[in-house]
């Protein structure tokens, strides 16, 4: 018998539909893929599954039973754990704490058993294989990706019967991202049901007995996953083919060095990395998670103290905070890590966030000038095609993909020509990702110099025209041609000692 | 200005809210609305406004200034000492007090942008020191008098207009066009909404931070100079009520204690409404004590109303972003 059951389902937000009329079913002992662009309404389906929002129309059945969930400790109560994208950790709080957090296990005076929370802890971890956590750690001394492997172990902690991992695989590099995977097969073989939400297709093929694909709101299909092809899953997602994900790859660098890092070093994580960068190229940098990727960006831009020296098409240059940067044709620019935390003022406009960069472009003799920056905004909103009902509308309420068009246009409008995007498709529907490549390029074929970080590795195959491939804070390989495959680029990034 | 209206709906709210305050008060004491009335009103308003000018940025900037009542007293009493009740020192004594408000806005400024302190503790800090100070200066005694120039901007008249509500409109006009139309209110706005955004979009934080502290040290120390005009002498103490005053006139003008959003115009009304609410509450026949309860009743009440609304949109908000995001 099928474990859970939805029919009709439907969801409004005022005048926003989220979900029309949606099917799901799932039987326990399997992973069941979850599929759709943003805005599909995967969100809101998971939302309702888990207590944290309430549903208009529909009947979800768990076990044949009736269920509406009133909060998520009813979705709780009958088996239903969630790992959402939005961390619900607290940073004072340890690791243990968090995992048991309003759980607590009690003493007979009821005050926090804390023996009985690091044993069971404990067991926790080592029954699932954990990567190294330390129990007594607090938080905020995490990483982003150590954090969403203490969310999962929350929602383990409560022994569900359903486990929604809601893109948890995307905050992790890739040995961890394997061990989530073969995680969900160990519970589908204890008899669990995982509904699984990943926009990375090769994790779905790699895990999923079943997937369900969502499309407006609505379910368009549901397959067994060894019947259906690559292709016809993404064609039923977008609602059309995609002909191809990424771009064609024309090369289009010149001789001219637009950054050349000497030497480049930070804190214990950047170890002194060297190379050039061309007019026209697409630089990618590969690795594993916490190899000096992220502190080379911030180097580069300036957030982070580092030593070495840079110079910008030619000159030396100092960059000791983003001011610095961010000096129009001559400058670089950053697409950030973290789209919500470093990207976006959230409650503001598309406009103000638009041009919260280049003010100076709109003012005349210290005003600004409403029409001038109107147009700005507009030539940005056309030119990446951002879906917003007006400039107005505040850029939370945008689906992810056009948030980080946003965040793209903001920084294209400083007109910098050297540009470090910091895994620019994360959390990004497959539509979007294909638009965003096709800019990379096309902004490379007009002499832009891109320095591209992605967490996906087949990205970094298809885009890239070399590849720097990072380990323990240096450069452990340079990838070219033929050479940029996902085998030489883990190779160089596993291996302690390099073949010659 | 359509979309100026719809995004600050709060402001509206606290116009609304001051012409009902008004009515009632009417109501409960028909002398209130005589034009001698009015125009005392606004005179008082006009203190507390322009003290909260300074305090309105700091808090869209997501800190909070209270320094704000010993740079008050101060300037009130060094203007007092320095030119007794003559106009003519006035000239080089108004800009050096100016530029003492400035320099203690500089340094909670530097202590908040460049060394980390939170606004609170910096803020506290340099207003006790400061209280140390005129103490050791002074030995506490108030100064008796005060020139006639400065009486007659803060209670002289032009026509049926007291002058202090020109000084004010200009305050007001030069507050707006920071906020609305120069690049510093854009760098405000989005250093209070995110810190580490504004940052990552080349926004000169701390520049930004120390001029509104700055800003704020210097109408502190104006309107501490026109006060001494309203009550002809300057003593110590004459600005503690300013503290208060100034961080409600802001919420209830419908800026955010949190940062990032809010607007002058919206303190405007704020002050105004205070104002009002202290003619309003004699009326009712409360003695002083029970005055200052209801006071601060009524004060939390409108705030709390305030944001309460301000969180529902908010919520709204994460909920449609959540349902978007797919």
């Amino acid at each position: 018998m099928d474990l859970v059951t939805v029919t009709g389902l439907s969801k409004r937000y005022g005048g926003i539909v989220a979900l029309s009329d949606a099917e799901f079913t799932a039987r326990a002992g399997e992973v069941h893929a979850l599929l759709g662009e943003n805005g599909a309404g995967k969100s809101t389906f998971i939302q309702i599954l888990s207590g944290a929002v309430s549903h208009d129309d529909g009947t979800i059945l768990i076990d044949g039973k009736n269920f509406r969930p009133a909060n998520p400790d009813d979705a709780r109560a009958r088996g239903i754990a969630a790992v959402f994208q939005e961390l619900s950790l607290i940073p004072d709080l340890t690791v243990e704490e968090n995992i048991w957090f309003r759980h607590e296990p009690m003493t007979a005076i009821r005050t926090v058993d804390r023996a009985a929370m690091r044993r069971q802890t404990l067991e926790l971890l080592a029954r699932y294989a954990f990567p190294p956590l330390r129990p007594d750690q607090e938080l905020r001394r995490l990483t982003l990706a150590e954090r969403q492997i203490v969310e999962i172990a929350k929602g383990l902690a409560k022994a569900p019967r359903i486990l929604i991992l809601d893109e948890a695989t995307s905050a992790l590099p890739a040995r961890e991202a394997g061990w989530l995977l073969k995680l969900t097969r160990q519970l589908a073989g204890e008899g669990k049901l995982v509904i699984f939400i990943s926009h990375r297709m090769a994790e779905v093929r790699a895990i999923a007995d079943r997937l369900t694909i969502f499309r407006n709101g609505r379910t368009v299909a549901a397959h067994e996953a060894n019947a259906v092809s690559d292709g016809e899953i993404v064609a039923q997602m977008i609602g059309r083919n995609l002909d191809r994900l990424y771009p064609e790859r024309v090369p289009s660098a010149t001789d001219r060095v637009a950054l050349k890092v000497d030497n480049i070093a930070s804190g214990s994580r950047l170890q002194g990395v060297s190379f050039a960068m061309r007019e026209g190229e697409v630089l990618g940098v590969g690795g594993l998670q916490g190899h000096g990727q992220r502190e080379l960006f911030q180097a580069l831009f300036g957030t982070a103290k580092a030593s070495g020296r840079i110079e910008l098409w030619g000159k030396p240059t100092v960059i000791g905070n983003p001011r610095a940067a961010l000096i129009g044709r001559d400058g670089i620019a950053l697409v950030p890590e973290d789209r919500r935390g470093q990207g976006l003022l959230l409650t503001k406009s598309v406009r103000e966030n638009l041009t919260l960069a280049v003010i100076k472009r709109f003012s005349d003799r210290g005003f600004l000038n409403s029409r001038k920056e109107a147009a700005l905004v507009k030539e940005m909103v056309d030119f990446l095609r951002i879906k917003a009902e007006t400039p107005d509308q505040l850029a939370g309420t945008l689906s992810g993909g056009n948030q980080q068009k946003v965040i793209f246009g903001k920084m294209l409008l400083t007109e910098a020509r050297v540009l470090l995007l910091y895994d620019p498709t994360r959390g990004v529907d497959v539509g979007t990702k294909g638009e965003i490549f096709q800019l990379m390029r096309d902004l490379a074929a007009k002499g832009y110099a891109i320095l591209f970080h992605s967490s996906d590795m087949p990205e970094l195959v298809h885009v890239a025209d070399r590849v720097l491939v990072m380990r323990n804070g240096r450069i452990a390989a340079t990838l070219d041609g033929e050479r940029i495959t996902e085998e030489n680029i883990l190779g160089a990034a596993m291996l302690e000692v390099e073949a010659a | 200005m359509n979309t100026f209206l719809a995004r600050n709906r709060l402001i509206l709210l606290a116009y609304a809210g001051m012409v009902v305050l008004l009515l009632v008060t009417a109501m409960f004491s028909p002398g209130f609305l005589s034009a001698s009335n009015l125009r005392s009103t606004v005179v008082l308003a006009a203190f507390v406004g322009i003290v909260a000018l300074g305090q309105t940025l700091v808090i869209i900037v997501g800190g909070i200034d209270l320094s704000i009542p010993w740079v008050l007293n101060s300037a009130a009493i060094v203007m007092a000492l320095l030119c007794g009740s003559q106009d003519t020192p006035l000239v080089w004594v108004v800009p050096l007090v100016l530029a003492g408000g400035a320099a203690i806005g500089f340094v909670n400024g530097a202590g908040v942008a460049w060394f980390g302190v939170p606004p609170i503790i910096m803020t506290l800090a340099t207003n006790v020191i400061l209280q140390g100070l005129i103490l050791v200066l002074t030995g506490g005694s108030p100064a008796p008098s005060v020139p006639d120039l400065i009486k007659f901007l803060s209670v002289g008249r032009i026509g049926p207009l007291p002058v202090i509500a020109f000084i004010w409109l200009a305050l007001a006009l030069i507050a707006t066009l920071l906020l609305s139309k120069a690049a510093f209110g854009r760098h405000l706005y989005a250093l209070g909404t995110s810190a580490t955004v504004a940052e990552f979009s080349g926004v000169p934080t701390a520049r930004t931070t120390i001029v509104t502290y700055v800003i704020s040290g210097l109408t502190a120390a104006l309107a501490g100079m026109l006060l001494t005009g309203y009550s002809g002498q300057a003593y110590l103490g004459m600005g503690d009520a300013y503290l208060f005053t100034s961080i409600a006139a802001v919420a209830i003008g419908g800026a955010s204690i949190l940062g990032g959003s809010g607007h002058y115009l919206g303190t405007v009304a704020g002050a105004l409404v205070l104002t009002i609410l202290t003619g309003l509450l004699p009326a009712l026949n409360l003695s002083n004590g029970a005055l200052l309860i209801v006071y601060g009743a009524v004060i939390l009440i409108t705030v709390s109303i305030g944001s309460e609304i301000f969180a529902g949109i908010g919520s709204r908000l994460r909920g449609k972003g959540g349902s978007l995001d797919g």
